[in-house]
C-alpha cells in the first residue's frame, strides 16, 4: 500500500511526541522520585556531603560516601540511569548518618543525594562523575 | 546463581559508646532486569531489594536497593552501642530468600 499524505504526517507526528520524551527520559524522572521522596517538599542545598570520585573509570562500582548531621534518612538518585532511584539509607539512633557504598553508573552524570532532617525538612547536594566505562544501571 | 554469601567485618575489641567501623557486603549478581544472555534473552530483575541491621532487636540502619546498586552490595557505616548485645544482619532477595547473620557483641 502506497502511503497516503495522511498516514505520512501521522507518523511524523506521533515521532515528534515520542522521541523527546524518550531521550529525556532519565533526567525528566529524577524530579518526580525526588518529589516522591520528599512528599513533594523542595529540598534546600547545603547539609549534605556527597564524596563521589570526579572521574570513575568503571561505572560498574562508583565509591559513593553520603554523610548529613541530623539525618534520618538518606536517598540516592543518579540522572543519567535508565531509573533514577538507586538507595533508601534509614539511620537509627545508634548509628549516625554517614555511609558508603558502590552504585552502577550507566554514563556520565550527576548524582544527587537527599536527606531528610529530623525535623522532617530536606536537605540535597550532587555531584558530575564523569565515567569512562558504562556500568548496567 | 551460586547461593548468595553473606559476609560482615567488625572490629575485634568494642568499647560501649565508642564508635565502630561495619562493613558488610554480599555476593550477588544484582540482575538489573535490563541486561540480555548471549542469546538475546532479558535476564529477568534479581537482586537483593533491603538490607537491615538491628541491635537488640532494634532497628539501627537500613536501606533499600534498587538495580543501580553495584553487584555483590557493599555497605560501611559507624555504629556505637550502649553495651553488649546481638547484633543482627539481614539481606532479603527479589526472590524471597533472606541471607542472615548474626555477632554477639561482647562490650570491653
Amino acid at each position: 500500500m502506497v502511503p497516503t499524505r495522511r498516514d505520512v504526517l501521522r507518523l511524523g507526528a506521533a515521532a515528534a511526541v515520542l522521541l523527546p520524551a524518550g531521550a529525556a527520559r532519565a533526567s525528566n524522572r529524577v524530579p518526580e522520585a525526588i518529589a516522591a521522596f520528599t512528599g513533594g517538599a523542595a529540598p534546600a542545598e547545603g547539609g549534605v556531603r556527597l564524596d563521589v570520585p570526579e572521574i570513575a573509570d568503571n561505572g560498574g562500582a562508583v565509591p559513593v560516601r553520603v554523610a548529613a548531621p541530623g539525618a534520618r534518612r538518606i536517598a540516592l538518585f543518579a540522572d543519567g540511569n535508565p531509573r533514577p532511584r538507586v538507595a533508601v539509607f534509614r539511620f537509627g539512633a545508634l548509628v549516625p548518618p554517614d555511609a558508603r557504598t558502590r552504585i552502577r553508573l550507566a554514563k556520565s552524570q550527576n548524582v544527587i543525594a537527599v536527606a531528610e532532617m529530623a525535623d522532617g525538612s530536606f536537605r540535597r547536594a550532587s555531584r558530575k562523575i564523569a565515567v569512562t566505562v558504562g556500568g548496567c544501571g | 546463581m551460586a547461593t548468595p554469601r553473606p559476609r560482615i567485618k567488625l572490629p575485634r575489641k568494642i568499647a560501649a559508646g565508642d564508635p565502630f567501623t561495619v562493613k558488610t557486603r554480599i555476593t550477588h549478581p544484582m540482575h538489573t532486569g535490563l541486561r540480555h544472555d548471549g542469546k538475546g534473552r532479558i535476564v529477568p530483575r534479581r537482586i537483593v531489594n533491603r538490607f537491615s541491621v538491628r541491635f537488640e532487636g532494634e532497628e539501627a540502619f537500613s536501606v533499600d536497593l534498587h538495580p543501580a546498586v553495584s553487584a555483590d552490595p557493599y555497605f560501611q557505616f559507624t555504629m556505637a552501642v550502649p553495651g553488649p548485645g546481638l547484633l543482627e544482619f539481614r539481606w532479603e532477595d527479589d526472590d524471597g530468600s533472606v541471607y542472615g547473620l548474626r555477632r554477639r557483641i561482647a562490650v570491653e
